[in-house]
């Protein structure tokens, strides 16, 4: 049986913004119900709760924030064009991608693909707002409106060129979009399918039709299977999910939230009413899931049903689910549905239940059904082998198989059966990589298109990050894979996730810094420098070899190829700590041996030299890495090098003197056994030769004020002391040595070899004749390499480096050194890639971790910004002043603040969206001020004021006391107090009374202004 | 748990520390407002360890937790020798070592037995039942001690003028109350011989933000100034019902009993008030509730055998009896069956 998996998931709910939240809500039995937003249209215009034409029973519902918020700019859509999109169109399109990140994919990987898309919709209100406004018809209108375009605009923006569609089958449109995108799945149609649903009320339109319909909850909650059922309220919402094959999936390593086993969808056909519900048809479709999927109904733990709590719906529904479970074993079946805490998302509901379906089967917990306690009898669940989930459910170990419905209002159903992800166990085992892999230490990255979203997605990274114990190798592993692809590239090393939710918070809060850890890409060109005799110290690297798999392996390699010439372990002597590692014989091939074995672990990860430089003996690995040689004559050339020199007679030194060559020359022309044997930089020179004659000149130069420092070798290296060893060396480096595949610049001919060999001659030479770096590493940096890599113990070529002259043409190369000293660990490693990866160089980082740390985690998908808004041009839908409403003074604030309160930005509609944080900026809501002040109202603003510390001016009657005026019991003690001395007539008032009368202010005075209406009567009487 | 034998509350035990203290006094005490502790609280009286005048400690939660336990043993007519195993669910230890539990059992003259004490706050007792019930379902025990009790009054500073306090702030003051239960388990019906039928006790605050938060003071930050005692009260008015709800449910679905079936209620005892609303959302209007708090005031974990004590004095054979616990301060759902055979 071919399966789905279900890898990737992103919704945005009533009370709910993203998927945590969600399931939040859920686990608390959470209510997403609220008043219709200001924005959305004039609720109390639309509100009868008596049957009325042109009139709806409630002013509540599910409604997400923030419908208006999108990130144009993320998606480079100009804002002319965002203004008129249809909000469903921009919310699908950052859920998308929210989505396949979750599933562990940069989106940029699926671009070109022929990945599908398939999004429920039924909801079209925007563009009878504003495609009937036929002046203001534009091109932009045109796309930004139609079902199609909710899906093609997802294909379009991430490049996806599989089928793309939007399904419209009423209510179940999500999940018939599900079923359909399994179905493209098994046929082979696509590899990837993003599923999605969504649903933005704009218009009352729905509501007054279920009130018309008789349909219609007067509080706007759906209540499933309740004994207090009585109607749908509507519910809008979006989410994503991003399927694939199972066996795909687990190929890879994904992580699975559930498996979609088996769906199917039927039509009523001509059943008793278009719109009527029909229990043998739904009956027919779960039967037809079932067998699809191959279970036993008796097996299905859970149901998540499509519960609108009407009368008939849920009748049907359980009547339906009944044919197939009465009778059952083991425990009734359990039902619920999310339409108690959403309302009825209509085109999303189907992916609302999926998404809380699989998040159960993830979590192996059901969360309870809201409204379930009240069980209404009249079902007769029991009978029909049925429980409603009252408490939430814990699923026992093993598989679990859950069932979904969703019916749509046209007849059109559709089930699933879904189950758990299979165990880690039954997951084929991962192919293991060549040899070891790992550096020791993790890195973070994160790109984004500008700066400041870099900085909202390294918050959002630190606090999710700091919410739950994550391993630092998992995170860093899924950053490098998922978030990738924008222009502005952070990186840093991850030691621990604490460390790294520390350095994500400074950097985020630090320009400065960010701007240090932030790179923009381009083209990395990286110049390796091997350091030479002098740079090598006893435990060399020796902390990066205990950290990192990837470099042991490779020094162990060196030290196996060297081992045959030396006679002793090199890698031994180096992490002994011995100080023979300053010895000649030692220091050659140690120093060659660390420095291709950095080499080789920067290769594996990713980092390939443009340009090689090796001071002196450092040209050794630099030449093997370069083809020159392979690794055993390399090992044998170094090891016989060190002996032969070794074993030359003491009694030659080395001085370093500040001063250029041409002024040291006139000065050694006198000298014979004295002559220039390194040239670092213009003003840096080494002089080599007989301790003698160098002990004299040292005194001449120190006479001229020229300063010096004697070297301590054992050895005058490229002086004509070393010539005994010649011949012999020749003799061992016969027959070696090719011209390098690579711009090797030498510092024999101090300059980049043309096509020359590396041979016998050239190694000779290469001992006893000047080491020319200051002339090699000028032209090397005249071609221009963005980045020097320091391979070696130590950084001293970058600092050298830093003295010679700058290009001329172009900046100086950024330095990186992957060893710092003897502290270093895998850390300075994991630092030097960061900053590669900053230049615009992609490591390999499956070399930077170990296979255990090669495993997904779930990250924060991307934060989008909410900096810009868009709105509905009209401003919120208003009932016909001509249909009789209740006689109200017309808005005061049509001209609406050019400024959304929240972020302080214009928004880009013709007509401003409001974002108000309190209600005060909004004008409809003037229409609820009192209209002349009596004494009653006057004396409860004076005293709400004086205990709340406010001016009557700003009390408005829709303030709620403890909601927006931050009042407490006490307050509320006070509050009587104070409103007795104003009038004593309510003196006989009780805290009681008065409790339930404090929802708002409004409220309060109308209550007072009752009772003192009544009290002077009463008076009367017993006067 | 082979075969899973049944467990049996034997006896029940309680201490309440001196006379109770009604609002009239706390209120004169504290610089309160007696009003506002009768409506917002909803509690009448309670019980300190803590002289409310000369603020000198009169009981020791060990003194109250002995008390309660030797009630309970005499009334199960065991012999003291007989108790296998002591089990102490508290959040307000004497001293955090030894572990108070020690110091109880030392002064009920007892030696050579396991003891534990779970730390934990309002489901502590409920913990504590669940540690025993498993305890003597292995088998390898008959008969054992549990014990719920908490001396809160360790916070109750009568030095401090609460007259300009917020509520969040005077409401630890007036909430709490001192005291301690016992009851003991037996593997066979004796004594009260009600069955133990189920325990719950299940954490459920992943991700989720403490309820309540009582801080412990040592050598190097006993000057900091943090508030011992911390409650988010709108989150618990919000949150504490829909668990108990929850809790009521899952328990009767385990059980596999109806609403109906049941003949008493023991509500979760935070106050008067949050209890009778609680009570109201739990709709269980055939069964009688059995609560205490209003006269005992919050005592923690005293508070489940305090109810089941009022409990015993009305139950008849075959009658069934539910209770829900909660403790908000990391969320954690509790509740019991009983049923008299």
């Amino acid at each position: 049986m071919d399966r789905i998996a279900i890898v990737g998931i992103d919704c945005t709910f009533p009370g709910a913004p993203d998927t945590g939240a969600y399931w939040d809500l859920l686990m608390r039995s959470g209510d997403g119900i609220g008043t219709v937003p200001e924005q959305r249209w004039a609720a109390r215009e639309f509100h009868s709760p008596t049957p009325a034409e042109g009139r709806a029973n409630t002013t509540q519902g599910g409604f997400i924030d923030d419908p208006d918020a999108f990130d144009n700019e993320f998606f480079t859509i100009s804002p002319r064009e965002a203004a008129a999109m249809d909000p469903q169109q921009r919310l699908l399109l950052q859920c998308s991608w929210r989505a396949v990140e979750d599933a562990g994919l940069a989106p940029h990987e699926l671009a070109g693909s022929a990945t599908g898309v398939f999004v429920g919709i039924m909801g079209n209100e925007w563009a009878q707002l504003h495609l009937t406004d036929y002046d203001h018809v534009t091109a932009q209108a045109g796309s930004g409106n139609g079902y199609c375009m909710t899906a093609n605009r997802i294909s379009y923006h991430l490049d996806l060129k599989g089928p793309s569609l939007a399904v419209d089958t009423a209510c179940s449109s999500s999940l018939v979009a599900v079923h359909l995108a399994g179905n493209a799945l098994l046929s082979g149609e696509c590899d990837y399918a993003i599923a999605a649903g969504v649903n933005v009320a704009v218009t009352p339109a729905l509501s007054i039709f279920y009130t018309q319909a008789g349909l219609s909850a007067p509080d706007g909650r759906c209540k499933p299977y309740s004994a207090q059922a009585d109607g749908i309220g509507r519910g809008e919402g979006v989410g994503a999910v991003v399927l694939r094959r199972l066996e795909d999936a687990l190929a890879d390593g994904q992580q699975v939230y559930a498996v979609i086993r088996g769906t199917a969808v039927n039509q009523d056909g001509r059943s008793n009413g278009l719109t009527a519900p029909n229990r043998w048809a739904q009956q027919d479709v779960i039967g037809a899931a079932y067998r699809r999927a191959g279970v036993d109904p008796a097996d299905i733990a859970f149901t998540e049903g499509h519960g609108t709590g009407t009368a008939l719906g849920d009748m049907m529904e359980v009547a339906a689910l009944g044919h197939h479970h009465a009778g059952r074993s083991g425990r009734p079946m359990a039902l619920g549905s999310v339409k108690g805490n959403l309302g009825h998302t209509e085109g999303a509901a189907g992916i609302a239940g999926l998404i809380k379906v699989a998040l159960a089967l993830d979590h192996r917990t059901v969360p309870a059904s809201r409204f379930a306690v009240k069980e209404n009898e009249r079902l007769a669940l029991r009978k029909k082998g049925l429980r409603l989930l009252k408490a939430p459910l814990r699923l026992p170990r093993g598989t679990a198989l859950a069932g979904l419905s969703s019916f749509g209002m046209g007849g059109t159903n559709a089930h699933a059966v879904l189950e758990s992800a299979p165990p880690e166990a039954a997951r084929p085992a991962r192919e293991s990589a060549d040899g070891p892999t790992g550096i020791g230490t993790a890195l973070f990255t994160l790109t984004a298109p500008a700066p400041e979203a870099l900085r909202r997605n390294l918050n959002a990274q630190a606090d999710a990050l700091a919410a739950r114990r994550a391993p630092a190798g998992a995170v860093g592993w899924t950053s490098h894979r998922v978030k990738t692809g924008h222009r502005y590239r952070f990186a840093v090393s991850a030691p621990d996730t604490d460390t790294l939710v520390g350095r994500l918070r400074a950097a985020a809060a630090d320009p400065d810094l960010l701007a240090r850890l932030t790179g923009v890409g381009g083209t990395a060109r990286t110049a390796f420098l091997f350091t030479g005799q002098g740079s090598q110290y006893p435990r060399m690297t020796a902390g990066l070899y205990q950290e990192s798999p990837l470099y042991r392996r490779f020094l162990d390699e060196a030290d196996d190829a060297l081992l045959p010439h030396t006679g002793r372990s090199v890698r031994d002597l180096i992490l002994t700590g011995d100080e023979e590692v300053h010895l000649t014989r030692w220091a050659q091939p140690a120093l060659f041996a660390v420095g291709w074995a950095l080499g080789r672990t920067l290769g594996e990860l990713g980092v390939e030299p443009d340009l090689l430089l090796g001071h002196s003996v450092g040209e050794y690995a630099a030449a093997c890495l370069a083809g020159v040689f392979p690794l055993d004559d390399a090992a044998r050339l170094i090891a016989a090098r060190g002996e032969l020199m070794q074993q030359l007679p003491d009694g030659g030194g080395m001085l370093a003197v500040l001063a250029g060559r041409e002024e040291l020359a006139e000065r050694l022309a006198e000298e014979p056994e004295v002559g220039i044997a390194v040239v670092n930089g213009p003003r840096a020179t080494v002089l080599s030769g007989d301790l003698m004659a160098l002990q004299r000149i040292d005194k001449e130069l120190d006479r001229d004020r020229i300063r010096t420092r004697m070297l301590r070798v054992s050895h005058a290296f490229h002086s004509y002391l070393m010539e005994p060893m010649l011949e012999k060396f020749a003799e061992v480096a016969r027959d070696v040595g090719g011209v390098p595949r690579l711009p090797l610049y030498s510092t024999l001919y101090g300059r980049v070899l043309d096509d020359e060999p590396m041979d016998a001659d050239y190694w000779v030479a290469h001992v006893r004749r000047p080491v020319l770096f200051a002339d090699a590493a000028a032209q090397l940096l005249a071609a221009g390499p963005t980045h020097t890599v320091e391979v070696g113990p130590s950084p001293v070529l970058s600092s050298m480096i830093r003295k010679l002259p700058p290009p001329a043409s172009g900046a100086r190369p950024a330095a990186v050194a992957p060893v710092r000293g003897a502290d270093s660990t895998g850390r300075d490693l994991a630092d030097g890639l960061a900053e590669l990866y900053r230049g615009g160089l992609t490591p390999r980082w499956e070399a930077a971790y170990e296979e255990r740390e090669r495993t997904p985690y779930r990250m924060m998908p991307y934060v989008f910004s909410d900096e810009h808004r868009y709105w509905a041009r009209g401003g919120p839908v208003r009932a016909r002043h001509d249909a009789p409403v209740p006689e109200l003074p017309r808005p005061a604030a049509e001209k609406t603040p050019e400024k959304t309160a929240k972020t302080g930005k214009t928004t880009k509609t013709a007509r401003p969206a409001e974002k108000t944080a309190g209600p005060a900026a909004t004008g409809v809501l003037t229409l609820e001020r009192p209209a002349p002040t009596d004494p009653v109202s006057e004396a409860v603003l004076e005293a709400i004021g004086q205990v709340g510390g406010y001016g009557t001016d700003e009390l408005g009657p829709y303030l709620r006391l403890y909601e927006d005026l931050g009042f407490d019991s006490v307050m509320v003690m006070e509050l009587k107090n104070r409103i007795e001395e104003r009038l004593p007539a309510l003196a006989a008032l009780t805290v009681q009374d008065l409790l339930p009368r404090l929802a708002s202010v409004g409220d309060l005075v109308d209550f007072l202004r009752e009772h003192c209406a009544t009290r002077p009567a009463t008076e009367e009487r017993t006067a | 748990m082979n075969g899973n034998p049944q467990v049996y509350l034997s006896s029940v035990g309680t201490a309440l520390p001196g006379d109770p203290v009604d609002n009239a006094e706390l209120a004169r005490v504290l610089g309160a407002n007696e009003e506002w502790i009768e409506v917002f609280i909803g509690t009448r009286t309670r019980h300190f360890a803590r002289d409310l005048t000369t603020g000198e400690v009169r009981w020791s939660l060990a003194d109250l937790c002995a008390q309660a336990a030797d009630r309970a043993v005499r009334a199960a007519q065991v012999a003291p020798e007989d108790i296998e195993f002591v089990v102490l669910g508290t959040a307000t230890p004497d001293t955090l070592m030894p572990a108070t539990v020690n110091n109880v059992v030392d002064q009920l003259g007892l030696d050579q037995v396991p003891t534990f004490q779970l730390q934990s706050g309002c489901a502590g007792a409920v913990q504590a039942l669940s540690l025993g019930r498993t305890l003597i379902a292995s088998g390898e025990y008959r008969t054992g001690l549990v014990i719920g009790g908490d001396v809160c009054s360790k916070h109750l500073d009568i030095k401090r003028d609460l007259t300009k306090a917020a509520p969040s702030d005077l409401v630890n003051f007036v909430l709490f109350g001192d005291g301690a239960g016992a009851a003991v388990l037996t593997d066979e019906p004796s004594g009260e011989r009600v069955a133990l039928r189920h325990v719950l006790n299940r954490f459920t605050g992943l991700g989720r933000k403490p309820g309540q938060v009582i801080e412990w003071f040592g050598l190097a930050d006993r000057h900091d100034d943090r508030q011992a005692l911390t409650e988010d009260y709108k989150a618990i008015e919000e949150q504490v019902p829909v668990m108990a709800v929850e809790i009521l449910w899952e328990l009767l679905g385990e059980l596999d009993w109806d609403a109906d079936d049941l003949d008493y209620l023991l509500p979760p005892q935070l106050s008067g008030r949050m209890t009778r609303k609680i009570t109201e959302q739990l709709d269980v209007p055939t069964a009688t509730e059995i609560s205490c708090v209003a006269d005992t005031g919050n005592n923690g974990n005293a508070l489940p055998f305090l109810q089941i004590e009022r409990l015993l004095e009305k139950m008849t054979d075959g009658q069934k009896a539910l209770a829900v616990a909660i403790e908000s301060s990391k969320w954690i759902k509790a509740g019991f069956a009983l049923e008299r055979i």
